[in-house]
């Protein structure tokens, strides 16, 4: 039984924990579009019924409560069956991704509870050892999300941000796959925790040995994500507001906290599968055993890392424009795809024969392993650049009319 | 009675309980709710007369309620929604009921230790391929469901395959999970605590002693890609201009380059 009360407490803390940063990383993205735009930014709302401001610290329960308080209107032209399942696949999807993926590393203690023969480890489902491929297949199931609830909605503007968001998720899901392959290949494992004690072992991040690898994620990782610049599905100056158009009330907040959600969880395996993890150089050791301040300083390490990616994905929103929809599709086919696959052949090359490079050229082997992964990184580019194949040409093409004649 | 007559007796009642269950032209043979009704208690009496001839399946419960609670609702899950999926009269309905199902097997898989195999289930057929598929559906009847798509052709052929194919299967089940050897391994693996297949030593049995199933399973996913591709630039090809116009025009990235 106390097998099952540790990860009740555990999954317990989790969902607390991405809700309140859900709500409050909102407040945080809305302070950062005010700075980048030069405006003030909510700073309104303070302790509620008194005229204390507090810097608009209020703001997310405000905006919270208003949610549960709106009129929570269904359309009467809507599939109702599949218009309530949309909003609820797509949040127990996003927060089903949480149960492999760790949020600190372990705790020292056992505080004292017979039967716990293991140190308590900091995520739900530990020891998972296809975590990786997990991550894949609840990601997968999030698209019914969208597409359920666009073509529920019964709607034209809803049906095509449905179609455009499950076309766009399922074309990136083969990038990133493509990206963690190499992590996989050199840890070994496709358990989380196993690839951060790689990393943590080694005292090299991903991202220095494979950066080919990590761009091809991380671009994949914006993209699974659905936000700008990737945010075709709910593109509101087209389509105004994408499947989620006929949604209000709690469905709707469902919708958004879950399109947070995707993001906290690229965030994370960012994080994870390229910068270490808990790992910091000379703060959070690597192995396994413990003392109370370790325990902590690598949760702060870790959520401190994810916080900034998180940060980062939020002035890349404020910076970029949005792709055109054969852009998105050119990007993921044409690019990022072979590059991908270059990625893994030279890594998997380099796998078998690197250590006989290293010896022979005197070089450690970390080195040399990064001095490939940046050689890579170069060749892509060049090669990205030469062939330009996401370059478009906005001439007009043969017309419609002339293609009938034809026929 | 002989367990093989209780299984084609259970095989009987399944096939008469879906052919009830199927939807057919009109209210055949009887008015639709009682079709279903009749078809529900039929095709679940089978199934249940067919489990009881299964040794394996009546002792789930003796190892633990909690576990095999766990199994049987597992099994409810997939055997229900792969029925709604076939009767189902919206075609995207039935796609979503498919999609439970593949969920509820590799909520199996997981129960029996194969955890690799329950997430790459997930991922192939309910990421991939049943999303393929919806994507079609919901392009294809924009509005309104053509009758085509509302019933089922052939009820009776259909009801009687399916039915028969679910009969040999359990019946060899039936012989195979008898034998002594297999007793010992199933009681073993209750409550999921039997050997968890390792990924690792999955890969390596893949790509070492199935290496040549694997590499020709490759080839022809291939092959079907680049067939695709091909169908698709013939249709898209226009005859009468000439050849380079009409290059120029396909591609027109050749000038940014």
């Amino acid at each position: 039984m106390l097998f099952f009360f540790e990860t009740l407490i555990k999954i317990a803390l989790l969902i607390a924990g991405l809700m309140t940063a859900a709500a409050y990383l909102v407040l945080v993205e809305r302070w950062m579009a005010a700075w980048i735009q030069d405006r003030v930014g909510p700073n309104r709302v303070g302790v509620p019924l008194t005229k204390i401001r507090l810097f608009g610290l209020g703001q997310p329960a405000a905006d919270g409560g208003k949610f549960f308080f709106k009129e929570e209107f269904t359309p009467g032209h809507v599939d109702r069956a599949l218009y309530f399942l949309g909003p609820m696949i797509m949040l127990t999807a996003a927060l089903a991704v949480f149960a492999v993926i760790p949020f600190g590393s372990v705790l020292p203690t056992r505080f004292g509870v017979e039967g716990l023969s293991e140190p308590i480890r900091l995520v739900v489902a530990p020891g998972m050892a296809a975590g990786l491929v997990y991550v894949f297949a609840v990601n997968g199931l999030a698209v019914y999300g969208a597409l359920l609830s666009g073509w529920a909605s019964n709607n034209k503007y809803s049906l095509l941000g449905g179609l455009r968001s499950a076309a766009q998720l399922v074309s990136y899901e083969l990038p990133l796959g493509l990206g963690i392959l190499g992590v996989v290949l050199v840890a070994g494992s496709l358990d989380l925790e196993t690839i951060i004690s790689h990393q943590a072992q080694s005292g090299a991040w991903n991202f220095m040995l494979q950066p080919l690898g990590f761009v091809i994620f991380f671009v994949a990782g914006f993209a699974e994500s659905g936000r700008l610049p990737f945010d075709l599905a709910e593109s509101e100056q087209e389509l105004v507001g994408g499947y989620h158009t006929e949604y209000s009330g709690v469905k709707l907040l469902m919708i958004m906290v879950s399109e947070y959600l995707h993001m906290f969880t690229a965030s994370f395996l960012i994080v994870i599968l390229f910068f270490g993890g808990w790992h910091f150089w000379g703060l959070t050791g690597s192995s396994d055993v413990v003392t109370w301040p370790v325990a902590l300083l690598r949760v702060v390490v870790l959520l401190g890392k994810v916080l900034l990616t998180i940060l980062f994905f939020m002035v890349a929103r404020w910076s970029w424009p949005r792709f055109r929809f054969d852009q998105l599709m050119g990007l993921a086919w044409k690019v990022m795809l072979p590059l991908g696959l270059l990625n893994l052949v030279v890594l998997a090359v380099w796998m078998e024969y690197g250590r006989a490079v290293a010896e022979a050229t005197g070089l450690s082997y970390l080195a040399a392993t990064a001095a490939v992964g940046w050689g890579t990184l170069a060749v892509a580019w060049l090669a990205v650049v030469w062939f330009a194949p996401s370059a478009s040409d906005n001439r007009p093409q043969r017309s419609p009319v002339v293609q009938e004649v034809c026929r | 009675m002989d367990p093989t007559r209780i299984m084609l007796l259970a095989a009987l009642m399944n096939g008469a309980g879906l052919w009830l269950l199927l939807p057919q032209t009109g209210s055949f043979p009887f008015r639709r709710p009682l079709n279903r009704t009749l078809g529900t208690l039929l095709g679940s009496a089978g199934l249940g007369l067919m489990a009881s001839q299964l040794p394996g399946l009546g002792e789930w419960f003796s190892g633990s309620v909690f576990w095999g609670s766990v199994f049987w609702i597992l099994a409810g899950v997939t055997v229900v929604a792969a029925a709604a999926a076939v009767v189902s009269r919206d075609p995207v309905y039935s796609a979503l009921w498919f999609g439970l199902m593949l969920l509820g097997t590799a909520g199996l898989f997981l129960f029996s230790g194969a955890a690799f195999l329950a997430v790459a289930t997930v991922t192939v057929y309910a990421g991939a391929i049943l999303v393929t598929f919806l994507f079609v559906l919901m392009l294809a009847q924009p509005e309104g469901r053509a009758g085509y798509d509302r019933t089922s052709t052939e009820a009776l052929l259909s009801a009687v395959t399916g039915s028969m194919i679910v009969a040999l299967l359990s019946i060899v089940l039936g012989r195979v999970l008898g034998l002594p050897e297999a007793i010992a391994i199933s009681s073993a693996a209750t409550g999921g605590t039997g050997p968890t297949p390792d990924v690792a030593r999955l890969g390596t049995v893949l790509f070492s002693r199935y290496l040549i199933a694997v590499e020709v399973a490759g080839v022809l996913l291939l092959t079907a890609l680049v067939g695709a591709a091909a169908i698709l630039a013939r249709r898209n090809k226009c005859p009468c201009e000439d050849q380079t116009t009409a290059n120029q025009m396909d591609s027109p990235t050749e000038g940014a380059a």
